[in-house]
Formats: structure tokens, C-alpha cells, sequence
């Protein structure tokens, strides 16, 4: 065939190096209202559930045994499923009826009912209820901290400069698992050199992450991954039982937790079981409530590609955020992996949560460039700053990050750096040199570092747990450094723990350690005028981008 | 989270807190004043922030008020990682506020972490790995929730790992089902 020279030309659009694949159902590449996923349905009898979502008791499996026993509110659900789903859907949108009004349905649900509901929503419609559906009034977002060499010194200040931009909640991972005690001090110590009150992660295998909280590493962790189907969940090495007993084991140290779900995850492991990608992350929210986990981050997350490839796949992923919070679950909402080659697509991928707001609208946001993004990259990363800044001026939406002067970014990394640097030495690690608090200072990615000898480093992050180094040594560290604020800020962290306020539902901290949750800043949207709103402050801070022309100076 | 449930674990409590009450010196893992401060008023929404609002309730297992963990006491080697913890009575209240605005199924995860906090983190990690897939034979979960239950008096953590083994046993994830 003779080409169409514009045909040629679109080829070469970046769209066009993104995955796209038809619907088939059989092997769940259908992102909502599957051929195969079963109608809703309940039965109680002598107080137990004996029939789900037209499965009889005998036949349930792991997933729905957990759910019958723990996830469904028994004196509403038969009353619930009676309910015409396309009106639970419109009061769902509907400014008039308040969330309050809403959880009591929501919570009488079954894994098919709620995504027959979520299905009846159009996108709009999904991002009018989650404006009003997200537990806590204020939305956020969450940012990565990573380097692909793990270096601890830019790790820290990277930590600082997105503590200064507004990230609440930081988290990292390792690029080699041994250096992770190491890189969860860098953050900390980063994190809280930048403000005060930010919470910081990392991300590692299971067990080992909970032992790091239980040393005052980190203050949370949301890497508990949860699956809708019994295989998947058996290979992720863990089921419902071990996941729920896992969530008490944080609470009983003072440590937030969320979960992780997500669409796609059953599709890249196998075994979809022939339902569509909202069914089974419905599963996972219905998991989720009855583990008694606050949070959970979904939205795809890490298998984006897989509902991104599928029609209607991107109006699903806002449709799980949705249900996630409908059922008064904090929700980290995902953009959080690299999903498009092309900057329109992933602008779209970010809008229904960035204009509707969730808890944290990405989880997380990249604060450094991709190239050191060690979560294979994330939807926007530091270099979309300004074009984040932008839209949030241009729509007057908080998107839960604010500018920031060039100085006072250098000031905070340089500050980090020299924080970390003095931790080091108390906790007698290998060196930091000044050379290297220089580099950190003024880097843009790790290459911009001198190298360090990685061998020593890992052996040295061993040695801290053999050692039995606690977040307290960490403390004394920053004290003998002469950063009395750091050392009062990470002791602040710690306390928090004794008191528990930030394992209530959407928990974070402003600078002065008050704590924001759904509890004392629950989401009131009721129409124009009510709900969150940003205030004056706030707004002075979000006009000022650094690319703004001031009349009076022309 | 169904009533039933919430009603046993309710039933669960009181009983327990009857028998802390009538002999508090038999418990082996920490024997010290963890349960001490309860106003026994039940906790609601007004009481949150804990800290902020009841700050001489806010003690760690150790019987160590929130208000001497200052930056001082650490610095002088005065504040012990186990003065950074949350206490049992301290989970309850939070259980308590998170049921009065709504969420009774966090009040049952804090009220197993309640239970939880007796237990040394060694001891707890391995717990959670005997309950992942294909690590326990059926009697190895009985034995775990028996100590569960008669060592840290955690009746309710117990009575979760029984059925974990029973649905293992049925769903075949016990050791040597894969």
C-alpha cells in the first residue's frame, strides 16, 4: 500500500511506542464490567455469610472466606445488594448527599457490587465523588527518594529539597537490598533537616521493612501488597491471615501502614481468573477494611502498563481510587510509575486525581530525575516541577507541592548533607567528605557525585543492625553535630509513635507536629463553597512560580 | 467487620482485662505498668489528637510519660528504645476514637496489636512468617496460637491464627501442600 504521508507522521508520535491491546477476557485484560465477573449477591445465615457474589460457602476460596468472615457489614449487606446500583452511583456524585451519608452503604457492600456501582460512573462523574469521598479535607501527595547508587549523602539532601517543596510523606527503596538501614537513616535525617513532621519509608521485603520501623528507621510503610486471587496472593508468599497479622504488627509498634493493590497485578502474575481488573481490586480494598488497615495504595501502581493498554483501562484506575476511599480507606492513588511515552498521555493519567484530589494524589511523585528513580521510574519527576507548579496555578488546584526559591533549596540539601555527614561520623560509618556534601548540594542526578566505595558502605549497613544501632543513636548523632533542631525533629518522630495519633485513617504532619487525618480534618464537600479550599496562604505560595513576570519590574 | 465479631472481641477484652486486674504478676514478658492509664472513659473523636489532648495518658509499656522522652533525657542516655513504644492501653484509646467516627474495623486491628505489643520483635517477625504460605504444619498454627493465648494472654491474635489454620488446612497452604 502507498503510505498516507500523515499516517507516516503520526508513527512517529512518542504515543505510539505505548503498549495498546484489545479487550480478552479470558486471560482478564478487561478493565471493568467483564464478561465473566459474577453478578452481586448475599446470603446470611445463623449470622455467616453462605453465599458471595454467587459463590456458595463450600466453594469460596481463601480471598472469599476472609472477606465473608471480615470485610462485610452483616446487618446492612442484605439490605445494600436490594439497592439499585445506578442510584448508589448517583448519590455517590451527587454534591447533595454527603460522605457521611455514603459509608454506610458502602460498607454494606460485596466485592461485585461495589464495582457494579464504580461501573455506572462515567469520569467526570469519578472525579466529582472522589472530591468528596477522600477522607481527609486536605489532599497530598507522596514522593520518591532514590539513587541508583544508593549514595546516602544526595539521598539526604534529595530528602530535604522535597520536604521543602511540600511531600508529607517520603518514601525510598535501595538500588542493592543491603544498603536499605542506610538509605532509611539518609531520608529520615533528610526529611526532617527539610521540615519537620514528614514521614519517611523504605521500601523493602516485608519482614525486613517492619524491623526497620521497629528501630526507628522509618515511620511507616505501605509495600504490603495484597492480590485478588488465592494463587497470585499464595505466590506474593503470603495470604489474607499473614497480611492481617502483619497489620497488627505495626500498629503494636506505633508504626503507620498502608497496603498495596492494584489492577494488572493478577494479569502480569497469571492467574486473572477471567475477572475484570476493578472486580479484583475490589477484592483487595474488601481485603484491605478487613485486615482494619487505614490506607492502601492502588490505582495500578506498578502494573499500569496492563489497564493502560486496555479500553476504558485509565477511567478503571480512578474507578479503584474511588472505591478505595468510598469504603473510608485512605487511598495513595497511584502515578506513580513510568505508564506513557507521550507527555499528553501522562498528563492524562495524572487528572482525575491531581483536579479531584486524594489523600496523595501520586504515590509516589518522583523527586529526583527518573534516571535515579530506583521504582523504574515514576508518571513526573523532578524535571516536571515547574510544569506541575503551572498547572496547579492555571486550574488553582493544590496538588500538594508548592515552588520554591532556588536558595533556599541549596540552603536545606547543603543542611541535610551536613546533618548526615555528622551521623556518620557518631555512628562511626564510612566517611562523608566535604567534597561530597558539596556535590550533593548542587547535584542534579548521582553522576553528579563523587564515587564512594560501595562494598564499605554495604558492610557498614549490616554492621548497624548487628550493632543494634536504634533511632535514638541517630538522635545523639545529630546532637553531637551541634543540629540540635534535626535531633529534636526526629525525637518528635519517635514520640509520635508512643502516642499513635498518625495511625488513625490519611495521617501527616505539619511543620509544628499537628496531625492531619480523616479524624480531625474529615471531608465535609458538600457543594460550591464547602469542602476543601485553598487558602489565601496558600495561594500567594502557589502563584509564585519562578517563571512569573512581575508588571511592576517591566 | 461484622457485630458478631465486634461483639466477641468486646466480650474477648473485658475478660482479659478482668484477668489482668486479678493476677497483673503473672504476666512474663513485660510486668510493668503498660495498662496503668486508662481514665476508664471510653475514647471518642474529641479526644483526638491523643497527645495534644491527654498528654498525661500518653505513656509508653515502660510506665514513661511522652512528656520525659524530651531531647535532653535522650542526649543523656535516659530514653531506651522501649520508652519509644505504644502501649496496649494507649491502642485501646485509639481503637476507641477510631470506632466513634466510623471505623470499627480499625478498632479490631489495634485491638490484636494491643495484644501484640507483649510479644519481643523477634518473636513477632517469626510469627508472621510461620503464617505465610506453606511454612506450618496445621499443629505448628495450633501450637502458636496456644502460646499466643497462654504465654502473652493474646486471646484474640489466638483465636485469628485458629482459623488462619483451619482455612490453610482446607485451602491447602499448609507445609508441604505446594
Amino acid at each position: 500500500m502507498k503510505r498516507q504521508k500523515r499516517f507516516e507522521e503520526l508513527e512517529k508520535r512518542p504515543v505510539h511506542e505505548d503498549g495498546f491491546v484489545d479487550e480478552w477476557p479470558e486471560e482478564g485484560f478487561v478493565a471493568m464490567d467483564g464478561p465473566y465477573d459474577p453478578k452481586p449477591s448475599v446470603k446470611i445465615e445463623n449470622g455467616e455469610i453462605v453465599e458471595l457474589d454467587g459463590k456458595k460457602k463450600e466453594d469460596f476460596d481463601l480471598i472469599d472466606v476472609f472477606i465473608a468472615k471480615h470485610a462485610i457489614n452483616l446487618d446492612t449487606t442484605e439490605k445494600v445488594l436490594a439497592m439499585d446500583s445506578q442510584k448508589i452511583a448517583n448519590m455517590l456524585c451527587d454534591p447533595n448527599v454527603t460522605r457521611d451519608k455514603i459509608i454506610p452503604i458502602t460498607t454494606g457492600f460485596t466485592p461485585a457490587k461495589a464495582a457494579e456501582v464504580i461501573s455506572q460512573l462515567n469520569f467526570v462523574e469519578m472525579m466529582m465523588a472522589t472530591q468528596k469521598m477522600r477522607p481527609r479535607k486536605t489532599p497530598a501527595t507522596q514522593g520518591h527518594v532514590t539513587n541508583i547508587r544508593d549514595n546516602p549523602v544526595l539521598i539526604a539532601a534529595d530528602a530535604a529539597d522535597a520536604a521543602l517543596r511540600g511531600f508529607p510523606e517520603q518514601e525510598t527503596t535501595t538500588a542493592v537490598a543491603r544498603y536499605a538501614p542506610m538509605n532509611a537513616i539518609s531520608i529520615m535525617v533528610g526529611a526532617q533537616t527539610g521540615r519537620p513532621g514528614v514521614l519517611t519509608q523504605c521500601s523493602v521485603e516485608e519482614a525486613e521493612e517492619l524491623s526497620l520501623g521497629m528501630r526507628g528507621f522509618t515511620a511507616y510503610a505501605e509495600t504490603i501488597s495484597v492480590y485478588g486471587t488465592e494463587q497470585v496472593f499464595t505466590d506474593g508468599d503470603d495470604t489474607p491471615w499473614s497480611k492481617g497479622f502483619l497489620a497488627s504488627c505495626y500498629a503494636s509498634r506505633g508504626l503507620k501502614m498502608r497496603f498495596t493493590s492494584g489492577s494488572g497485578s493478577e494479569v502480569m502474575m497469571g492467574y486473572a481468573e477471567k475477572k475484570s481488573m476493578l472486580y479484583l481490586e475490589a477484592r483487595c480494598i474488601f481485603i484491605t477494611k478487613g485486615c482494619g488497615v487505614q490506607g492502601l495504595q492502588n490505582g495500578a501502581v506498578s502494573c499500569i502498563g496492563i489497564p493502560g493498554a486496555v479500553p476504558s483501562g485509565i477511567r478503571e484506575v480512578l474507578g479503584e481510587n474511588l472505591l478505595c476511599m468510598a469504603m473510608d480507606i485512605e487511598c495513595a492513588s497511584g502515578n506513580d510509575q513510568a505508564f506513557s511515552h507521550s507527555d499528553i498521555r501522562r498528563t492524562e493519567r495524572l487528572l482525575g486525581q491531581f483536579l479531584a484530589g486524594t489523600d496523595y494524589i501520586s504515590s509516589g511523585y518522583s523527586s529526583v530525575p527518573n534516571y535515579d528513580n530506583t521504582f523504574a521510574g515514576s508518571n513526573m519527576d523532578a524535571t516536571d516541577y515547574d510544569d506541575y507548579y503551572a498547572m496547579q496555578r492555571d486550574l488553582k488546584v493544590n496538588g500538594g507541592l508548592v515552588p520554591v526559591k532556588e536558595a533556599d533549596i541549596i540552603k536545606a540539601r547543603n543542611k541535610a548533607a551536613k546533618a548526615l555527614q555528622a551521623v556518620f561520623k557518631s555512628l562511626d560509618l564510612p566517611e562523608i567528605t566535604d567534597e561530597e556534601v558539596e556535590a550533593a548540594t548542587y547535584a542534579f542526578t548521582s553522576k553528579d557525585m563523587p564515587e564512594r566505595n560501595m562494598v564499605e558502605d554495604m558492610k557498614a549497613a549490616q554492621d548497624l543492625m548487628d550493632r543494634g544501632v536504634t533511632g535514638v543513636d541517630v538522635i545523639k548523632g545529630l546532637y553531637a553535630g551541634g543540629f540540635t533542631d534535626v535531633a529534636q525533629a526526629v525525637l518528635n518522630l519517635l514520640q509520635q509513635r508512643i502516642a499513635g495519633d498518625f495511625l488513625q485513617t490519611s495521617a501527616i504532619f505539619d511543620k509544628d507536629w499537628n496531625v492531619i487525618s480523616a479524624v480531625n480534618n474529615t471531608n465535609d464537600y458538600n457543594g460550591p463553597g464547602t469542602g476543601y479550599h485553598i487558602d489565601d496562604e496558600l495561594w500567594e505560595k502557589i502563584k509564585d512560580v519562578p517563571m512569573a513576570i512581575n508588571p511592576a519590574d517591566v | 467487620m461484622t457485630e458478631i465479631n465486634d461483639l466477641i472481641s468486646k466480650i474477648v477484652n473485658n475478660v482479659q482485662e478482668e484477668q489482668a486486674n486479678s493476677s497483673s504478676s503473672t504476666n512474663t514478658a513485660t510486668a510493668s505498668p503498660q495498662s496503668a492509664p486508662t481514665s476508664g472513659k471510653t475514647m471518642t473523636q474529641a479526644d483526638y489528637p491523643f497527645f495534644q489532648k491527654h498528654p498525661d495518658l500518653v505513656n509508653a509499656p515502660t510506665g514513661k510519660n511522652v512528656k520525659d522522652v524530651t531531647l535532653e533525657a535522650a542526649i543523656n542516655g535516659d530514653v531506651k528504645p522501649e520508652d519509644l513504644r505504644i502501649s496496649p492501653a494507649t491502642l485501646k484509646a485509639q481503637g476507641q476514637i477510631a470506632a466513634s467516627a466510623g471505623r470499627a474495623s480499625i478498632q479490631s486491628n489495634f485491638d490484636r496489636a494491643a495484644e501484640l505489643t507483649k510479644i519481643p520483635d523477634e518473636r513477632v517477625l517469626e510469627m508472621y512468617g510461620s503464617l505465610r504460605p506453606y511454612r506450618s504444619s496445621k499443629q505448628e498454627l495450633i501450637d502458636m496460637a496456644e502460646e499466643l493465648e497462654n504465654k502473652y494472654g493474646a486471646k484474640i491474635c489466638g483465636a485469628f491464627v485458629r482459623e488462619a489454620a483451619d482455612e490453610y488446612e482446607k485451602r491447602k497452604k499448609l507445609k508441604g501442600d505446594n
